[in-house]
C-alpha cells in the first residue's frame, strides 16, 4: 500500500514540471521516471528500507514521497541543462 | 464480385445466421438450448480447494486431473445435475454445484480426501511416555496394555491437547509409509482448548483468527511429520461427540501397512451369521495388498502369541487400526490361536465399526471411487440461495436491456437513419451473442452478464467510429454512397486496433482470473468478436445496399446535413491546466491511500460473509448476541437496505469459517430468528485471497506490457509511452476515487479495472489514429498544432464513444445488483478517467515527446519567427504558414495496381456518382488553371508532383535532392532554412477549426468543399 501512495504521489508532483522549461534529460517522460524513481527510492530510504503494508501505512507516507520525486525531478532537469551545455563532439 | 452482389451475400449471410441463432433461442423450436446459469444466478455451492502434496503423490498436472476425475464420479453418484468441476491455476479445484443448499455435506462428499489407512495398532500407538505400547507389553506395562486391549476405544484415549502435546514431541520421520508431510499446527486457549487447527502453515492457522493473531496466552503446538493423532472410535453414531475437545485421541507413529488403494470392490454388508449385526463395510484387496495385509497380519499374531504367557487361559491379542482421513474406525482383534499365519487376504476383509446403513454406504461409495491422489485444502467456498440468484439475474436482465435501450435512443438521435441501421446491428448482435452463450455453451454468471451488457457499448462505439467518418466524408463533398464507402475504409483500422486491444486484455484476464471473472472476460472477448461482425460488416452491407435509395439520398438523414461543428480550443495550450487538475486528484488519492488505504474485500483478505434474510425482523445487537454464544461475537454485523429479500437482511462478516461453523451460524440464527428465507455465504482463505492478489497484479502487468507493445507495433514506440502513462493514470485515479469513498476492492474491481486498460486506449488509439494520419498531411505544422488538429477531428467522436459506453455502465450501476454496481462503479471512474487521460494526458505528453525531435522542434522554431507575436499559433494559420495539407501518398501497392495516381483518382471509382464525377472534373480544372497567385494551391498541388509525403509514423522525411523544384522542396523539409526558399502561405482554415462562411453557390454549381480528396 506504502508502495501505491508513493507512485501516486511521485505521479502527482510530475503533472507540475509542465510548468517547468522543458530541459529535462529524455524531455516530460525523463522528467515522468525522475519522478516515479525518486518517490520510490526516497519512500524506500525513509521507511527504512522496506515498504509499509496496508495496515502500516499513514498520512505521512503518502508525503514522505514528495522530496524524491522532486528530487528525482530535479536530476533529471540537471542533467538535461548539463548536456544542453555540453559542448557538441568535434 | 460486384459491390453489390456482395453486400447482398453478406446480407444473406446475416440472415441465415439470425435465423439459425433465433432457432437456438427461441422457446419450442426443436433446436433451442437451454441457458446454462452460473451459481450465482441460480443458487449453489462453489468450493476451491488447492492441492496439497502427499508422501504418494506430487500435485501436478496428472494428479489433479485424476483428483477431478474422482471428485466428478462423487458428484454424479450424489446424483447433482451439471456440476462444473474444473482446474484453477496450477493447483487449484474449482467445483460448482449447482442447487445445493448445504455446503457443509456438499464439501464433506466431494472434497473428503477418503484416505484409508491400515495400521499395526501395538506397534504404532504410543503411550504417554512416548514409547509404542508393543514395546511396553513384554514388560506388562499397566498403561501399554490398557491402551492394546482397548482397541481404540474411547475409554484408554487422551483429551485432545494432551494428545497433541504428546504427538509433537515425537522425532520428524520420513518415508515412504507414511501419510501426510511437513508439520501440522493447532492452537489452544489457556483453557487448553482448541481455538485453531489444524493446518500446515502457521499463516492458514492464523488466518481463522479475528485479526490474524494469536490470543494472549494461547498455545502453539507443532506436530511434527512422522507421527499422527488420530480420533478415537465410537461404536455407536451418536456416541461421538461435537466438540472436538470432547473427543479422546490417540497418538500414533505414522507407520502404514496398507493404502486405501490397495483395497478392490467395497461394499456396504451386515454379518449374515448374526441376527440384527450391526451394518459394516466389506472389501477385497488387490495382489500387492493380499501380500501386504497378509504380512502384516502375520507380523500381529505373531507377536500375540509370543505375548502370550505359558499356561495362561486369556489370549494376549493384538490388534490391526484402520483409519479414514485421521480418525479410528476400526480397530480389529487377530486371534494367533486360530489364525497363527494371519489372514491371507484372499477373502478380503470386513470393517466394522458403530455405522448406520447410510454411512457404511457412504464409505463403501467413497472407498469404491478411490481415495484423492493428493490432500485437498479448501481454501474457498460460497453458497448462494436461490432466491438471491434469481433476484441477482432479473436485476442483471433489466440492467442489460435497459442499456441496449439507451444505447439505441442516442444512436438514433445522433445519426438518424445510421442510428437506426446500428440499432437493427446491436439487435442482430444481441441475438447472435444470446445464441453462442447457448450453444458453446457459456455459463453466465453475474459478471458475464457484466460483460455482455459492455460489450454492447463497445458494438455501439465501432458504429460511432465508422458513422462520423461517414459524416465527415460527406459534409467533404463525397457522395453519399462513396462517403459511406471511405467511411469504413478509414474507420476500420482504429476499430480492429482498438477492439484487440480489448480482446487481448479480456484473454489476459480469462488466463489470470478466478472462476467468476473468468465469466466476464470470456463474454467480453466474444461479444467483443461477435460485435465487429455485426458493427462493421452487416452495417456495411445494409449500408451499400441502401446507398441509392431515397431513405439516405440526403446527407440530412445521416446526420450530416449541417456543417460540423468543430473544436476550436487550444487543448495543448491548455493541457497545463488539465496537467494540474489531474496532479491535484492524484495528490489527493496519494493521501487518501496514505491515510485510509484501500478497503479490500475478502477476496483478498480472507474470512467470511454470511448475508440471509432472517424471518422474523431483529436487531445488530440481538444477532450479536446469537454470534457470541457461538464465540463469533466479535463479527461486523450491517443490516442490507433494500434488498429484494425483504427487510430483514443482514449481513455478517467475519473471520474465515469452515463449512461445519458457517452452517452452526446458520442453525442458530433459524434458532433464535426462525427459518431464514436466504442464506448465503462466502468464504475465503488466505491462500486463495493471496492467490487473487498475486494473479490481480500479474494480470495488471501482463495487460500494461502487451498493451505497450501491440501500440509500438501499429504506431511508433514514441507512442506506447504516453499510452502507458496515461493507463497508470487512469489507474491511480480509480484507486484514489475507492480508497476516498471507502468502497469495497473485490475482484470484480480488478476485473473492471483490467477492463479500463483496454477500453480507456479506445479513445487514446483514435486520437493517436488520427495524428498519425495528420502527420503527413501537415508536413509544415508544429506537432502541438497536428495534435490540435487531430483533437479537435476526434474530440466529439471520442465523447460520443464514451457516453455510449457510460450509457450501458449506468444501467447496470442503477438496476445491477451488488456485485453489478461494483464492476458499473470501477467501470464508470474508469471510462471517465479514460476519456479525459486520452485527451488531456496522452496527447499532450505525445506532443511534449515528439515536439521535441530535432525536425519538429525546427518546424516550431521557424513558425515563432514567421509569427508576429512570436508564438506558435495553437491552429495553423496563415501568418504562421504552417497550413500545408496535402495528400499522403498511398501506398505502393494501390499504385502497381491502379497505375500512376493522381489525387483526383478515387478512391471507390465504381462507387462514385455523377455528382461527385463533375466535381472530379472540376477539380482537375483548378489544378490545370495557372496558380497565382495561389501559393496555397501550390501546396496542395504538391503531392500531385511525385511529392513525397511526411514520412509514415510521422516521422518528417527527408527532402528529395533530385526534386528540382524548390518549392516542393521546402513543403516536405521542416529543416530546411525558411528563408532559403519562397514560401507558399498556408491556406487559413479559419483556424482550421472555426466554421467558415462561404459565398453561396451560384444556382446550378455546386461549391467546391473537398480538397485533393481530404475533408476539411
Amino acid at each position: 500500500m506504502g508502495m501505491l501512495a508513493w507512485v501516486m504521489m511521485g505521479l502527482a508532483i510530475w503533472h507540475f514540471t509542465i510548468f517547468l522549461p522543458d530541459r529535462f534529460w529524455g524531455g516530460i517522460v525523463g522528467a515522468f521516471l525522475g519522478a516515479l524513481f525518486g518517490s520510490i527510492i526516497f519512500g524506500f530510504i525513509v521507511s527504512g528500507l522496506g515498504v509499509p503494508g496496508q495496515s502500516e501505512t499513514h498520512l505521512l507516507t503518502a508525503l514522505e514521497a514528495i522530496p524524491g520525486a522532486v528530487i528525482g525531478i530535479a536530476l533529471v532537469y540537471a542533467e538535461g541543462v548539463r548536456r544542453e551545455r555540453a559542448p557538441a563532439p568535434a | 464480385m460486384s459491390p453489390r452482389a456482395r453486400n447482398g451475400l453478406i446480407l444473406l449471410f446475416v440472415a441465415g445466421l439470425l435465423i439459425l441463432s433465433l432457432l437456438v433461442i427461441l422457446p419450442g423450436s426443436p433446436a433451442q438450448k437451454k441457458t446454462r446459469l452460473g451459481l450465482d444466478l441460480q443458487g449453489g455451492v462453489e468450493l476451491v480447494y488447492q492441492g496439497k502434496p502427499t508422501p504418494q503423490a506430487k500435485v501436478d498436472s496428472s494428479s489433479i486431473s485424476r483428483a477431478i476425475e474422482i471428485m466428478r464420479n462423487r458428484v454424479d453418484a450424489l446424483g447433482v445435475a451439471e456440476p462444473e468441476i474444473q482446474r484453477s491455476g496450477d493447483d487449484q479445484i474449482t467445483v460448482g454445484l449447482p442447487n445445493v443448499t448445504n455446503v457443509q455435506r456438499a464439501e464433506k462428499q466431494v472434497g473428503t480426501p477418503a484416505q484409508l489407512l491400515f495400521y499395526d495398532w501395538e506397534e504404532n500407538v504410543l503411550t504417554s511416555n512416548g514409547k509404542t505400547a508393543a514395546s511396553q507389553l513384554t514388560a506388562q506395562d499397566p498403561e501399554a496394555l490398557r491402551i492394546s486391549q482397548a482397541a481404540g476405544d474411547p475409554s484408554a484415549g487422551l483429551s485432545l491437547h494432551d494428545a497433541v502435546t504428546l504427538a509433537a514431541k515425537q522425532p520428524v520421520r520420513g518415508g515412504q509409509d507414511i501419510s501426510r508431510i511437513g508439520p501440522q499446527y493447532w492452537l489452544f486457549d489457556g483453557r487448553k482448548q482448541l481455538i485453531a487447527g489444524p493446518d500446515e502453515t502457521k499463516k492458514d492457522l492464523l488466518s481463522e483468527l479475528s485479526g490474524q493473531k494469536a490470543p494472549p496466552g494461547s498455545e502453539l503446538v507443532t506436530v511434527p511429520q512422522g507421527t499422527v493423532v488420530l480420533q478415537a472410535t465410537y461404536r455407536k453414531a451418536g456416541d461421538k461427540p461435537k466438540n472436538l475437545n470432547l473427543v479422546k485421541w490417540y497418538v500414533l507413529r505414522d507407520r502404514v501397512s496398507l493404502f486405501g488403494k490397495d483395497i478392490t470392490d467395497p461394499k456396504q454388508g451386515t454379518d449374515q451369521n448374526q441376527a440384527g449385526s450391526p451394518p459394516d463395510v466389506e472389501f477385497k484387496f488387490t495382489d500387492k495388498g493380499k501380500t501386504a495385509f497378509h504380512d502384516v497380519t502375520r507380523a500381529i499374531a505373531q507377536r500375540g502369541q509370543s505375548l502370550s504367557l505359558p499356561g495362561s487361559q486369556s489370549a494376549n491379542l493384538q490388534h490391526f487400526a484402520v483409519a479414514l482421513d485421521r480418525e479410528l474406525i476400526s480397530v480389529a482383534s487377530i486371534d494367533y490361536r486360530n489364525l497363527a499365519d494371519g489372514i491371507d487376504g484372499e477373502n478380503g476383509a470386513i470393517i466394522t465399526g458403530g455405522f448406520t446403513i447410510q454411512s457404511a454406504q457412504d464409505l463403501a461409495k467413497l472407498l469404491e471411487l478411490g481415495a484423492l491422489p493428493i490432500g485437498l485444502k479448501l481454501i474457498s467456498q460460497s453458497q448462494v440461495s436461490a432466491t438471491l440468484g434469481k433476484q441477482a439475474l432479473d436485476q442483471g436482465l433489466v440492467a442489460g436491456l435497459a442499456g441496449l435501450l439507451l444505447v439505441m435512443v442516442f444512436l438514433v438521435f445522433f445519426y438518424r437513419v445510421l442510428g437506426l441501421i446500428a440499432c437493427g446491428a446491436l439487435i442482430v448482435y444481441g441475438i447472435y451473442l444470446f445464441a453462442l452463450v447457448k450453444l458453446i455453451p457459456i455459463t453466465l454468471t453475474l459478471p458475464g452478464i457484466a460483460g455482455l451488457v459492455l460489450t454492447i457499448g463497445v458494438a455501439a462505439d465501432a458504429n460511432i467510429v465508422i458513422f462520423e467518418r461517414v459524416k465527415e466524408e460527406i459534409r467533404g463533398g463525397r457522395s453519399i454512397s462513396a462517403g459511406i464507402a471511405q467511411g469504413y475504409k478509414k474507420g476500420l483500422s482504429a476499430i480492429i486496433d482498438a477492439n484487440v486491444v480489448t480482446l487481448m486484455t479480456a484473454f489476459i484476464l480469462f488466463m489470470l482470473a478466478t472462476s467468476g471473472v473468468k465469466g466476464f472476460a470470456f463474454t467480453l472477448g466474444v461479444g467483443t468478436i461477435v460485435s465487429l461482425f455485426t458493427a462493421v460488416l452487416a452495417t456495411q452491407a445494409a449500408l451499400g445496399t441502401m446507398s441509392r435509395s431515397k431513405l439516405i439520398s440526403s446527407p440530412a438523414a445521416l446526420g450530416a446535413g449541417k456543417r460540423e461543428r468543430r473544436w476550436h480550443f487550444d487543448f495543448m495550450g491548455a493541457s497545463k491546466w488539465f496537467f494540474s487538475m489531474s496532479g491535484m486528484i492524484l495528490i489527493i488519492g496519494a493521501l487518501a491511500i496514505g491515510g485510509k488505504g484501500l478497503n479490500f474485500g475478502i477476496d483478498f483478505t480472507s474470512g467470511t460473509r454470511i448475508q440471509t434474510a432472517l424471518a422474523q425482523p431483529a436487531t445488530e445487537q440481538q444477532v450479536r448476541d446469537v454470534l457470541t454464544a457461538d464465540g463469533y461475537g466479535d463479527a461486523k454485523i450491517q443490516r442490507v437496505t433494500g434488498s429484494a429479500l425483504g427487510a430483514n437482511v443482514v449481513q455478517i462478516s467475519t473471520k474465515t469459517l469452515q463449512p461445519t461453523k458457517v452452517e452452526s451460524v446458520r442453525a442458530s440464527l433459524e434458532k433464535a430468528f426462525g427459518a431464514t428465507r436466504s442464506f448465503s455465504s462466502q468464504s475465503v482463505g488466505p491462500t486463495f485471497g493471496q492467490t487473487v492478489a498475486n494473479s490481480a497484479l500479474i494480470a495488471i502487468i501482463a495487460s500494461l506490457l502487451v498493451i505497450s507493445a501491440y501500440i509500438a507495433l501499429r504506431f511508433e514506440w514514441k507512442f506506447a509511452v504516453p499510452v502507458l502513462i496515461a493507463l497508470m493514470h487512469d489507474l491511480l485515479i480509480t484507486a484514489g476515487v475507492y480508497s476516498l469513498l471507502g468502497r469495497e476492492v473485490t475482484t470484480a474491481t480488478v476485473a473492471a479495472l483490467l477492463t479500463i486498460l483496454g477500453y480507456s486506449l479506445y479513445d487514446t488509439i483514435i486520437v493517436f489514429d488520427r495524428i498519425r494520419e495528420n502527420v503527413p498531411r501537415m508536413p509544415r505544422a508544429a506537432f502541438s498544432q497536428i495534435v490540435n488538429r487531430s483533437m479537435s477531428e476526434v474530440l466529439t467522436r471520442s465523447l460520443a464513444t464514451s457516453f455510449s459506453t457510460l450509457m450501458p455502465v449506468l444501467a447496470l450501476l442503477l438496476f445491477g445488483g451488488q456485485t453489478l454496481q461494483d464492476f458499473a462503479f470501477a467501470l464508470l471512474v474508469g471510462v471517465a478517467s479514460g476519456t479525459y487521460s486520452s485527451i488531456f494526458i496522452a496527447s499532450p505528453v505525445l506532443d511534449h515527446w515528439k515536439g521535441r525531435e530535432p525536425a519538429y522542434a525546427q518546424r516550431r522554431r521557424r513558425i515563432e519567427r514567421e509569427s508576429p507575436d512570436g508564438k506558435v499559433p495553437a491552429y495553423p494559420t496563415p501568418a504562421a504558414g504552417a497550413d500545408a495539407d496535402v495528400e499522403p501518398e498511398p501506398p505502393k501497392r494501390r499504385r502497381l495496381r491502379r497505375g500512376p495516381d493522381r489525387v483526383t483518382t478515387p478512391d471507390q471509382p465504381e462507387e462514385i456518382s455523377a455528382e461527385e464525377f463533375e466535381e472530379l472534373k472540376r477539380d482537375i480544372a483548378d489544378d490545370a488553371a495557372p496558380a497565382a497567385p495561389a501559393a496555397g494551391a501550390a501546396s496542395r498541388r504538391g503531392s500531385t508532383g511525385g511529392r513525397k509525403g511526411g514520412g509514415g509514423n510521422g516521422a518528417p522525411v527527408a527532402p528529395e535532392t533530385a526534386d528540382p523544384e524548390p518549392q516542393k522542396r521546402t513543403l516536405t523539409d521542416p529543416d530546411v532554412d525558411p528563408g532559403e526558399f519562397v514560401h507558399a502561405p498556408d491556406e487559413a482554415e479559419g483556424g482550421g477549426m472555426a466554421p467558415e462562411e462561404r459565398p453561396k453557390p451560384a444556382a446550378g454549381k455546386r461549391p467546391r468543399t473537398r480538397r485533393h480528396g481530404r475533408p476539411r
